[in-house]
């Protein structure tokens, strides 16, 4: 209004009154303008005001005959708002309505023991759910739940659940009351146990009662763990699957029973796989899988939209088992298949190289601890003369020795994808070793080589240690100015190495 | 901070690194592995010399920088090799654990599997032996069962008692070994889950020393390169320094100098100044002096230019004063004009009304006359049309009674010539011919027979001309019609040129129609279109035509010399006359042809008498008419100017067409009376004579006839009494009175005929 009105007052009487009728205008509108934020903050006052005007109006009266009342001491009618919100939140959930500042204020003083059915489809704010998950867990590591604290709370949260489950014993429906509620959130669920139907406690209480009835009981029909099916058809983003049937930190109190993972188990596994097709990774370890039943799972895995990473280790599977992984390479997109401390033994291994030769997909390949030897060694070599795709390779402890080697040797020299290759706890021996370093000698890929305790001399361990070094430096290189092929440093460093 | 040398120390040992190979092994030595090394070297060389040139610019560029920081570069090198010597290193150490687990697995494995073997094969020889010793037991038992001394039975039966005990023995042994192992393997089981929680915090020990080494060893190398970076800088900076302060020195000791320079610049200009005051001083007071003076001459003139200024004004409004005058006249004039030209547009929009008026009222009164006249066209058109009706009827009227005359007057001649031919052939005992007349085989009155189209007498004349070449000259007769002097040859001959020299007025396509048509057919047709061309229509057009070609052929031959302009003009004026002439002609003609109405009658009556003589006058004008000279060819050449002459000739009488036409409407008179006298001297007088003659003979001749008559009446009449009385004779004789008679009448009769 004043900066409108000065302009006809500075110009003074010499100014005729054209030019302030003119002017009037645009102070009237000024003043037309003006008003309207004052009225924009009133309205947004009364709105959290007005759920409860009478307390604020009793305590000012109260105050006022306060000799000692000052101004300052009075909060903000907004800030009793907010607070007055917070407390009754359970019961009257007010967010989505507040201005910004005012929502941020709310969260950060809503405790974080609210009902999950109030807050998981309400609150987006990560700090709530970062106090959450820091009340309940003394270790987080979000980026392992792909940097979203509210997704690690619910994973983490349904997963504890889950492990917790004994079926039988447990409502279902404390899951399954769950699954609304985080539905939109859980992108994986990795479950280290899994209960078995009559948990160890209660079992040797039942023993003191009635000892024949319960091992009756137990043994006969409810060795079945939890159904994960319902579960799993109901989180629309389920991405990741890592499951272990057997029980964790079982300790002295070890038995057989614990780690059953039974033929109906393993039917509803495969079922809830099958119908899951936004799973992309799907981890069963620890779990005795046998063959019969690692040919049921990748059955219900042929031809999978998305699955990406199958990991088998630790389990039970033999050659057939290998067989049908390796049918497996060739009906999907997979990318990492782990199969260590498995007993796929030399025709297994031939059926995987089978299926390698001309797989473009799979990017690693995990056969630590099982029993290649040589003739399963063999054969993954010829395969990897003609594979353009395989990065990583795993052949720890697999008993192989020289003419495996030999072979390597010449896969090396040819190769130019594999980055990391391991031969460690094998029988290599001197000539191997030897002949690996002739096959290193013409290799600029190889970043890692593991060929510890397999019989090889120390001085060609040293020198393919020295080849791996320099293959390093190019990499890093690489990495740094892709355009330059080669750099000084490099130069030099193979160039010792060649003398 | 001298890149320059460094690379310069850089290449020159490289290049002695580069010569000294070249000296000493060499490609073309004996030794192969000298040869070798050789081969290698080079290799290397090119592949030194191709990196140099592609990373030459890149290494230029960035020479400087990295030598700069060479040593910060080189700490912070050094720093990362070890640190990553050092994380390999730990993780090697951290997963040795791991890789001495898995091999103490695949240990523990062969091993389980060699005891497993040995078990296996242990429990198969147990099995073996077990039952070797239960056959031997089940054996004896049937020994047993053959003894019958109990103390042979007991025997055996301790005996067999012994055997089955060791047999339980043995099992046992066996179930205790088994006890023991899965006993050792329970140890075994807590062994290893004590070596495994041992290993894990093994492995978590070497994880939190590796982290805690590697903190101190990243602590160490960053402190090393944080050392490294400020010893650079303190060098940057005590060389900057040193920098500084040279620049510093020079600074000042440049703005000394200038300061120097700037006194001396400032004393020059405050010299120059004070000059310039002076001689600014001595210039204002001369232009002081100027300009006053100058102010004084402006001064006096500015009075001068008041006083004109004020004479000026007073003659101005004198000039203003007068010219209010004048202009006060001259509204007072325009006012007057005003209304003058108010008046005359008055009088001119009263004009203007009196003009329509006046304009109306002549236009209605020309409709008004236009309409009478129209009616009155009218009026005459039908006027004429009935004059024109009661002309034709009267010439019917006339034709018919001419006819009707003429048919009496025919009948008469008839009779006449009947009469006459009786009375020379019966009475005379003469022969008698025909007398034979132009006006005896005329039928109607005399003027319509000229009132032929031109094309019918073309096609009479044609047609006669066709005849006349099969029987020449018998029917010539028949050209009474045509004028005189010129005979159907001539005609024929000039038809025949025109048609063959004007074709062009003939259309095309009507002479592709004629084509097939014969020749005589053909000319007429052409000569149809020709005439339908040139305006000929009538009969008289048509002889004048020819006439025309006469004369004009007469009168080229004649005035040969004469320019065609002229002679143009002379044929004009010729045809002109000869035109008149024959209109003149055929108004006398018929001025004759009334005159001879009147005596029709008498000629009927004298018709009988002058037969004879009529006879040889007619023959004699047929001679008359037989005389025409055959004219010689007109050259084709000059009939288009003949015929351009005649149409332009052609063209003026016509003019004179319409009134001539109402006096030709009346009947040629002249030739009626002379046609009826003939028609009434048919019979010649001295014929008439003769027959008077014979007519008194024959009276006489009558009374003898009569008289004969008289007689052979009376002879009649006696002849018939004697046939009556012989009948009646005749009716007594055959009555039957006769019969009774003697004698019959009969008898009586014959005997006298006898």
């Amino acid at each position: 209004m004043q900066g409108a009105l000065t302009p006809p007052i500075l110009s003074g009487p010499s100014q005729s009154a054209v030019s302030n009728q003119a002017l009037m205008p645009t102070a009237s509108q000024a003043s037309n303008v003006a008003p309207q934020p004052s009225k924009t903050f009133s309205s947004s006052g009364p709105l959290p005001g007005k759920t409860k005007p009478t307390p604020v109006r009793r305590m000012r009266r109260i105050i006022a005959e306060d000799p000692e009342w000052s101004l300052a001491i009075v909060p903000l009618l907004t800030e009793l708002c907010i607070q007055h919100i917070v407390k009754n939140f359970q019961k009257n959930p007010i967010l989505k309505q507040l201005l910004p500042e005012h929502q941020k204020k709310v969260l950060s003083h809503l405790s974080p023991d609210l009902p999950l059915a109030v807050t998981a489809n309400l609150i987006e704010d990560e700090n709530y759910w970062r106090r959450c998950c820091m009340q309940r867990w003394p270790v987080c590591h979000v980026a392992k739940h792909g940097g979203s604290w509210k997704h690690m709370f619910f994973e983490r949260y349904l997963e504890n659940l889950l492990k917790h489950f004994i079926p039988g014993t447990t409502d279902p429906s404390i899951i399954l009351d769950l699954l609304p509620l985080c539905a939109n959130y859980v992108r994986r669920i990795r479950v280290d146990q899994f209960l078995p139907p009559v948990q160890l406690p209660a079992s040797l209480q039942t023993r003191e009662l009635s000892d024949s009835g319960s091992e009756v009981e137990s043994e006969e029909p409810t060795m079945d763990h939890y159904q994960l099916g319902d579960l799993v058809a109901g989180l629309k983003h389920l991405e990741e699957l890592d499951l272990v049937y057997g029980v964790k930190d079982c300790g002295m109190n070890f038995e057989w029973n614990l780690f059953l993972f039974t033929y109906r188990d393993c039917h509803s596994l495969a079922a809830t796989i099958k119908a899951c097709h936004t799973l992309k990774i799907f981890r069963l370890t620890r779990s005795k899988v046998d063959d019969e039943k690692a040919r049921i799972l990748i059955r219900s895995l042929l031809n999978h939209p998305g699955l990406e990473e199958l990991d088998l280790s630790h389990n039970l599977i033999g050659d057939r088992g290998a067989r049908a992984a390796a049918k497996l390479l060739s009906h999907s997109h997979l990318r990492v298949l782990n199969l260590a401390n498995n007993q796929v033994r030399g025709p297994g291994a031939q059926s995987l190289a089978h299926a390698l030769a001309h797989n473009t997909n799979l990017v690693s390949l995990n056969l630590r601890l099982n029993c290649l030897e040589d003739e399963g060694g063999q054969a993954l070599a010829h395969a990897l003369q003609t594979n353009k795709c395989l990065t990583t390779l795993n052949l720890g402890g697999n008993e192989l020795s020289e003419p495996t080697a030999t072979l390597l040797a010449q896969v090396l020299a040819i190769n130019t994808t594999l980055t990391s290759l391991n031969l460690s706890c094998n029988h290599i021996g001197l000539d191997g070793g030897k002949q690996l370093l002739e096959g290193m000698s013409d290799n600029k890929t190889l970043l890692e080589f593991d060929l510890r305790l397999s019989d090889i001399s120390q001085e060609s361990e040293y020198l393919i240690g020295q080849a791996l070094h320099a293959n390093r430096e190019a990499a890093r290189q690489r990495a740094l100015n892709p355009g330059y092929l080669m750099s000084p440093i490099i130069a030099n460093v193979p160039g010792n190495s060649v003398e | 901070m001298n890149p320059s040398g460094s690379m310069g120390v850089l290449e020159q040992t490289e290049e002695e690194r580069l010569s000294t190979p070249n000296l000493e092994p060499s490609v073309y030595s004996d030794d192969p592995q000298e040869r070798i090394q050789a081969r290698r070297l080079r290799i290397a060389a090119r592949l030194e010399a191709r990196r140099r040139e592609a990373l030459g610019e890149y290494i230029d560029g960035k020479k400087e920088s990295e030598e700069d920081q060479s040593k910060s570069y080189k700490q912070k090198e050094e720093s990362r090799l070890k640190l990553s010597k050092l994380l390999l290193c730990g993780t090697e150490l951290v997963t040795n654990i791991q890789v001495a687990a898995d091999i103490r697995e695949i240990h523990r494995r062969v091993e389980e599997e060699e005891i497993k073997r040995q078990r296996i094969e242990k429990l198969e020889n147990e099995v073996k032996n077990s039952q070797d010793k239960f056959d031997e037991i089940t054996t004896k038992w049937e020994e047993g069962k053959r003894k019958h001394i109990p103390q042979d039975l007991w025997e055996i039966l301790n005996t067999q008692q012994l055997h089955c005990a060791g047999l339980i023995e043995d099992k046992n042994k066996l179930i205790n070994e088994l006890q023991q192992e899965l006993k050792v393997k329970d140890d075994q089981y807590v062994k290893d889950l004590k070596k495994q929680s041992d290993d894990i915090c093994l492995l978590l020990e070497r994880m939190e020393e590796q982290v805690k080494d590697i903190m101190k060893s990243f602590r160490q190398e960053l402190s090393h390169i944080e050392k490294a970076f400020e010893l650079e800088r303190q060098e940057l900076l005590a060389s900057n320094k040193k920098k500084w302060e040279r620049a510093l020195q020079n600074h000042n000791s440049k703005e000394l100098e200038y300061l120097i320079n700037r006194i001396k610049k400032v004393e020059d200009y405050e010299k120059q100044l004070n000059r310039q005051r002076i001689w600014d001083c001595e210039e204002y007071n001369m232009i002081k002096i100027k300009l006053e003076q100058d102010v004084q001459i402006l001064e006096q003139q500015l009075q001068q230019m008041k006083a004109t200024y004020q004479l000026n004004q007073e003659k101005l409004e004198y000039n203003f004063q007068v010219l209010k005058k004048r202009d006060e006249e001259s509204t007072v004039i325009k006012s007057q004009q005003k209304r003058k030209i108010n008046r005359l547009h008055d009088v001119l929009n009263n004009l203007r009304l009196k003009y329509a008026k006046q304009v109306k009222q002549f236009q209605e009164e020309n409709h008004s006359l236009t309409s009478e006249y129209k009616r009155l066209v009218l009026q005459f058109k039908e006027i004429q049309r009935a004059m024109r009706h009661f002309a034709i009827i009267d010439d019917e009227k006339f034709r018919e009674i001419w006819l009707m005359n003429e048919e009496e007057a025919k009948g008469l001649i008839s009779r006449a010539f009947d009469v006459d031919r009786i009375i020379h052939i019966q009475h005379l005992g003469l022969p008698w011919t025909e007398p034979d007349f132009w006006f005896l085989k005329n039928v109607g009155p005399i003027s319509q027979q000229q009132q032929k189209t031109a094309t019918q007498i073309v096609e009479e004349v044609l047609k006669q001309a066709d005849e006349e070449g099969l029987e020449e000259g018998t029917s010539e007769s028949s050209y009474l019609d045509l004028p005189k002097q010129i005979s159907a040859k001539t005609t024929r001959k000039i038809l025949m040129l025109l048609c063959d020299e004007s074709g062009f007025l003939i259309e095309s396509k009507l002479l592709s129609i004629l084509l097939p048509l014969e020749k005589n057919e053909c000319y007429l047709l052409r000569l149809d279109a020709i005439f339908s061309a040139l305006g000929i229509e009538s009969e008289e057009d048509l002889y004048k035509l020819v006439k025309f070609f006469l004369e004009y052929r007469a009168h080229h031959l004649s005035a040969s010399q004469i320019s065609p302009w002229t002679q143009a003009n002379l044929e004009r004026s010729s045809l002109m006359s000869a035109l008149e002439r024959m209109s003149l002609m055929s108004t006398s003609g018929f001025e004759k042809s009334l005159m001879s109405d009147w005596d029709l009658e008498q000629e009927q009556e004298a018709e009988s008498l002058l037969e004879g003589e009529e006879e040889s006058s007619v023959g004699g004008e047929q001679e008359e008419e037989e005389a025409p000279p055959s004219p010689k060819l007109i050259h084709p050449n000059e009939v288009l100017k003949v015929l351009e002459a005649f149409v332009m000739g052609l063209r003026k009488p016509r003019n004179f067409r319409a009134p001539v036409r109402m006096t030709k409407s009346k009947r040629d008179n002249s030739k009626d009376s002379e046609y009826w006298k003939a028609l009434a001297t048919v019979i010649p007088s001295s014929t008439q004579n003769l027959w008077d003659a014979l007519y008194t003979a024959l009276e006489k001749y009558h009374l003898v006839l009569t008289q004969r008559a008289k007689l052979l009446t009376e002879n009649n009449s006696l002849e018939q009494q004697n046939s009556e009385l012989q009948l009646l004779l005749q009716q007594y004789l055959h009555s039957k009175i006769n019969s009774e008679l003697q004698i019959p009448p009969t008898h009586v009769f014959r005997v006298p005929t006898k």
